[in-house]
Order: C-alpha cells, then structure tokens, then sequence
C-alpha cells in the first residue's frame, strides 16, 4: 500500500511534484454571474486552504473530495498568489477534484469580499451543433491512441472534456474506416492511503469505462464488431507535458489500427 | 371558411365580455389576475367528428388567446387518426388534446365536460380517466385526480422495460407506502398483481411544438456524456424530449404507447395511417398571440405567436449570443402603446425576460443538474435548463429532478400515491437523496430503473402555457403564478412580489 498524505514528491512516476489530499469542501457564494461560485479545500495536514474551482469536475456540498492536485513552486508565491486569489485560498491548477461517497458536513461561505471568477467556457471545449456539416480529418490515417480520463471511482464520461475527445475520435473512425478499434479500460486497484483514506478503485470498474466508452463510440459509427473491448489494472500514468500522473492511471485507452 | 369565420366570431364575443370586467383587472403593477378560461367552452372536440381542423384557429384562454397553426393547412377530420375514435372506449388523441386547451387538456376543460355528459364523456375513461378501473365509474370521486388536478393514470411496467420491450433489473425496491386511489395495490391493476404496474398520475403534453422536441442541438447528451442513441429505423438521433419519463422517444413510439393504453386499441396503425398522424403532429405550433392587457403579442415588434415558431430553428441553445426570448426584445423600449395599462404590462414582461435570462440563484440538490460535473450548488439562471430558443425546453435531453414529485421538496399531496424506494447496496445510491428516497412519481426511473434517476421529470415546452392549467407532471401547480412560487421556494430565491408579478406576465405571453 502506498502511503500519501499532504505534499509528495512521485518519485515513481518522475520529479514532477503533485499534492493529494480528502477533504471536506466548502463552496464560497461569490455571485459573480453564472457558475461564479468558488470552491475551496483546506489540507488539513498542513492547515493551508487551497482553491480547487478550476477542476472540471466541481464538488458536491456534503460529501469528501479527493483533491490531486500540482502545487506551486514555491511556499512564499503560495502564500502571496493565496492572498490575491479570487476566491480565497492558494489556487490549484491543475487539479483533479474527484466527489467520494463519504459523507461530510455542509459548508457554505459568503463572498466575504472575494470576487470569484466569471465563468468563461473555452471553445475548445464546445461542439458544433448536430445541423453542421461535419469535417472529416484528411488522411494519411496512421493508427492512433487517444486517452480519456476519469474521476476516482467513476465512470461517468465528464462534460466538456469527454465528448471533445469521442467526437474527434468518431470523425476519425468515419474518415479512416479502421479495421480494430480497441478500447482498453483501467481501474486503480492498487491500495494508497491519503488523509486517513484508503483508496482503492473497484476493479470492475475497469471494464464498466471501457464499455462506456465503446458504447459512445458504436454510437458515434464504429461497428460492434471491430470494436474490442478489453479491461485492466494499475497501469502506468501518461507523461505527457502538463498532465497530472495519478489522475491518468484511471482512463481509458482508445487504439485504432488499420 | 364557416369554422374560421365561427371562431373569429367567437373570439370576437369573448373580447367583448373581457372589456366589460377591464376594471376588474389589475394592472398596477404591469400584470393581471389570472382567471379560470371560460367554463362550458364551445371549442370542445369529439372524436368522430366531421369538421375542419382550420390551418389557424384562436382560443380564448386564461389570460388572453391562444393560437393553434397547423402549416398544412386546413385539415379535414373525418377519418383523420388523431380525430377518430381507434379503441372501444371512443377515445381519440384529441379528446386529450384539445386545439382550445394549447393541444392539451386544462382541468377547467375537464371539469366542464364532466358536467355536461355526466361523467360519460370518453374522457373519463376508466383505464386511465379514473383513479383506478376497479373503482365505481359513475362516482366523481373516482376521477377525482383527473377533475381535480388533470391528472390521468399512467401504468408503468414493473421491474421496468426499455421501449423496445426488454427488462430492465432496477437498482431500487419500490413499495407503496399509501395510495388513496387505491390502484397500486389493487389486485388486478396493482404492484403485486399477474401484470405489476406502477400507477403515476400525470398532466398530457401538448401535441405542439413536437419540432422542437424531437431535434437535438447536439449529439451528446451531457447528463451521461453519451452520444444520444440512434432510431435504426430513420438513422436519426433520439432527442430524449418526448413524455415526461422518456418511455416513448419518437412520436411513432408515443402514437403506438398512446394507442394501446390511452385508447385501448387493440390492433396498431398503418403505415400510412402512422405517417398521418406524425406527419399533422409535427406541424402543429401552439403559442399565445394576444393578451387581454398586453394586447397582440406580435405589436410593437414583438414576435409572439405560433408562427415565429413554426419559422424559427428548433433545438438552437440559448446563449449569450442569442438569450431567451428574445422574440419580446422590441418591449424593452415600447413607445408605440398609447395605453398606459398595456405599456405597463409590456414593460412587465420584458422585466420578467432579463430575470429568466440574468437573475442567477443557487441550484442545489438537482440530480440531473448538480450530477453533472457542474457541483453542488451551482449559480445560474431560469435559462440554465430552459435553454432552447423559443419553447425553453432543454436542448440536452431533460430528465432533471426539481423536487416536484421527490420529498422532501414536492408539494405535500395527500391525494397522491407515495412510493417508498430503496436503492441496493450494490449500485451507487441517489447523490443527494441517499438510498431511501420517498416519492409520488419516480418518474424517468420507472424507465432506466436506475437510482440517479429518480423523479426526474423531462422539462417540456413552455409555450401556450396560460392554455392548460395546471402546471408540473403532476399539476402541483395549478396556476402560472404557482409555478413562480414554487421555483422561489425550492432554490430560494427570493423573488419580490414585483418580480414574481413579471415572471408570471412573462410565462402567460410565451
């Protein structure tokens, strides 16, 4: 079992440093217009009140968070960025916010003078709508791997990130005709213990995000029958530049091969 | 031409007696008592009968007109499938949905033809007009539900099956905790009977406006994050808009639903019969045209009225870009009424557009909503879930749970059945309601068997709203001001007297 709690240097994975902790999160009323509202995350290890708004997965009033997240390089530009902050605490990006079963006290803020953030929706995260002409990607069509990520214990395809993925996926599918498109679903079975938390994915929820994402995919045109589905445990995270490394252990593989 | 000529002549006597009670109505505050429609209405349609369904007709209703427009043209009845008689109970789809009542069935409406056939009217029917079958026909308080709140019985599978008739092994327990209509536990029509149903009590949709509820904006359905499923037989998407538990998804699945149940009918439709019928629901567009304050919606540059609707894009999302409602935009700056009762009242609406677009609360406990990865609570407006252009539908397929059938947030409702359902250990439990979760209607549940999914209910169009009182799936709401007043109560809002005053003009002109 791995044992985490507060800041951890993952070694395992490479130098990058990332922080994890369960909480009980606290939503600061910031009304500042739609979606303004500030969520907010105290490690109670350290005693320091993190912002974790810019997750794309918010949490529930009422229920723990696990909170991965990257932390700032420093302790004095955290102390300094927490005390400008919009919402309130040291803000967190990126960071991955995943809503646990485990119950907890609801907590509610005024703004207090903080301002929060406007909402502002990137567009590269917003679809065309269904009556456009769809463009296809030109060939060549080199096979292909995409990754789609999931909160812990979920399979639930998140909005404004999933689709962007699946729909370029199925353009792709369209345009290449591939002969095997795999789908490959992971679970992080592997017991780690964060803030007094033992935190261990169901396997079969590997396979249950592996069917979720084949079943978007028959639906976006690709054939039951080149679809192989398959499922398995605690792989290795992505590397790629930017991206949190425990969160991406729990995704799902989509290969297309021709 | 003698229909339309009848009906303009109609109308013409309605807005005469209006202007004899015009002192009656207050118009201090820019808006007007609602008031029940004329009782004993004219308008009534039976089935069977020979008439012209005219390409555009208007109704007097609660709060000014409501306009019918069938951009087909003219339709002949006579043997026509939406108008015939398909069953042996003398049944048509338009005895519930009336061209008066905005294509549905208001509860005045109901309780009027009670009165004037005796109970007899094929309205009444005992499969679904009735409390219960097995309760004396000729009793009122056997369809009290139906007369009382415009309730008809809707008897779900159980365990629940998928529109295509497969089992669905639901995540829940039900139970029936009390039930005054006596039917969920009745040994013929009840849970533990040879055929277990769960009987729910709820309002018809209007057969209008069904462009905007069969399209979709978008493919994925954000509340799953699913591609929304294909129709084999058309290769077209589900829009996930239809009934208020999904249990149809296109209009041919609801004609064949309608027909065996509502109806009883024995055989199916045609093919061609089948395409008729769709083919005059789709053209169907029901709006108001005319307030008795406000006067026409489409004065002053307003765009009120069915036919901006039949012209307008279905299923286009709300934004920024384009907010909702803005077919009443030109009432903002309104120099052209020399009444200063009107201009007041058209002021109102316009008050009652920036807050559906821009007064923003917190959405709390919505399974449907705070389920999404948006949180919970989250801040934003009236327009969030109704976002579609000019019906406020839900451009996302809008099963959502307001609390208007789930305790603890629905109106307390005695005459109601109350369902206890208890969620296995074995699924995940209801995010905000826990694994027990007490209810009236489990609503789109009784479809997917799914515990998230209790009481949702799909959001429907709001347009001719002032026709068919009451209001929610289960006509919790008996007027447009009660809609108001629940929504400020569920997410506390905090609305004035002023501003209800303008939501409630706004939803009375949609």
């Amino acid at each position: 079992m791995w044992i985490l709690a507060g800041t951890f240097a993952s070694s395992a994975w490479g130098a990058t440093t990332e922080k994890v902790f369960v909480t009980c999160p606290v939503y600061r009323d910031t009304n500042a217009g739609r979606k303004s509202g500030c969520w907010l995350a105290t490690d109670e290890a350290v005693g320091i009140r993190y912002d974790i708004s810019l997750s794309r997965t918010k949490p529930q009033r009422g229920h723990e968070v696990l909170v991965e997240a990257r932390l700032p390089s420093t302790s004095s530009a955290s102390a300094a960025s927490s005390a400008q902050s919009p919402c309130g605490g040291l803000t967190l990006e990126p960071v991955v916010v995943s809503v646990l079963d485990s119950l907890c006290p609801s907590f509610m803020l005024p703004a207090e003078s903080y301002p929060g953030r406007r909402f502002r929706l990137d567009p590269r995260l917003v679809l065309g709508t269904a009556d456009v002409p769809e463009t296809l990607p030109p060939g060549p069509y080199p096979p292909r791997t995409w990754h789609i990520e999931f909160a812990y214990q979920s399979d639930f395809l998140q909005y404004q990130y999933s689709e962007v993925i699946l729909d370029e996926i199925g353009r792709y599918v369209r345009a290449s005709h591939p002969r095997r498109v795999e789908v490959t679903g992971y679970a992080v079975t592997q017991a780690r213990e964060v803030s007094g938390h033992r935190l261990a994915e169901q396997a079969s929820l590997a396979q249950a995000r592996a069917d979720m994402v084949a079943l978007a995919l028959e639906r976006l045109g690709a054939s039951e029958a080149i679809v192989k589905v398959s499922a398995r445990e605690n792989p290795e995270p992505l590397s790629a530049d930017g991206e949190l490394l425990e969160p991406s252990r729990r995704r799902v593989d989509i290969h297309l091969s021709y | 031409m003698q229909v339309t000529l009848l009906l303009r002549l109609a109308l013409f006597s309605g807005a005469a007696a209006l202007l004899a009670v015009w002192p009656l109505l207050d118009v201090s505050a820019g808006g007007r008592a609602e008031r029940p429609a004329p009782e004993a209405p004219p308008t009534w349609w039976q089935p069977d009968s020979n008439r012209v369904f005219a390409a555009r007709a208007d109704y007097t209703d609660s709060t000014g007109t409501v306009s019918v427009l069938h951009v087909g043209g003219d339709v002949q009845t006579r043997g026509h499938p939406f108008f015939s008689a398909l069953g042996p109970n003398g049944r048509a789809c338009v005895t519930c949905h009336q061209p008066a009542d905005g294509m549905s069935v208001s509860v005045s409406t109901i309780k009027s033809r009670w009165r004037e056939t005796r109970g007899s009217d094929p309205l009444f029917a005992a499969i679904d007009g009735s409390n219960c079958p097995s309760l004396p026909q000729e009793q009122a308080a056997s369809h009290s539900l139906l007369l009382d709140r415009g309730l008809f019985r809707i008897a779900r599978p159980w365990p629940p099956r998928t529109p295509e008739g497969a089992a669905v092994t639901p995540q829940f327990s039900i139970e029936v905790v009390h039930d005054p209509t006596g039917c969920n536990l009745d040994p013929r029509w009840g849970l533990h009977s040879a055929h277990p149903r769960v009987s729910v009590f709820r309002r018809p949709r209007p057969v209008g406006n069904l462009e905007y509820a069969t399209r979709y904006g978008y493919i994925f359905e954000p509340k799953n994050g699913l591609p929304l499923p294909i129709d084999p037989r058309t290769g077209l998407r589900y829009s996930g808009n239809l009934l208020a538990d999904q249990r149809a998804r296109t209009l041919e699945e609801q004609a064949l639903d309608a027909l065996t149940s509502h109806l009883q009918a024995q055989a199916s439709l045609s093919a061609p019969e089948m395409q008729k019928l769709v083919g005059f629901e789709s053209q169907i567009y029901v709006a108001q045209s005319a307030d008795r304050v406000g006067g026409s919606l489409s004065a002053a540059g307003a765009q009120g009225g069915p036919e901006a609707l039949a012209s307008g894009k279905p299923a286009e999302l709300q934004g920024p870009g384009h907010p909702s409602w803005t077919e009443f935009d030109a009432w903002q700056h309104d120099a052209a009424s020399t009444d200063p009762g009107q201009r007041a009242f058209r002021a109102s609406v316009s008050r009652g557009i920036a807050l559906f677009r821009n007064r923003t609360f917190l959405i709390t406990d919505s399974a449907g909503l705070n389920s999404m990865n948006f949180g919970n609570p989250t801040r934003d407006s009236c327009a969030f879930c109704h976002n579609m252009a000019r019906t406020g539908m839900d451009v996302a397929p809008g099963q959502v749970d307001l609390g208007t059938t789930n305790e603890p947030y629905a109106d307390p409702a005695p005459e109601l059945p109350l369902f206890k359902l208890t969620c296995a250990s074995s699924y995940p439990p209801h995010p905000f309601l826990g694994r027990v979760i007490y209810t009236h209607d489990p609503g789109f549940a009784l479809t997917t068997g799914r515990c998230v999914d209790i009481g949702k209910i799909t959001i429907q169009d709001m347009r001719g709203l002032a026709a068919r009182a009451p209001y929610f799936s289960n006509g919790s709401a008996r007027t447009l001001r009660d809609i108001i007043e629940y929504y400020d109560r569920r997410y506390s809002i905090g609305l004035t007297e002023q501003e209800k005053q303008d939501l409630t003009n706004l939803l009375s002109v949609l």
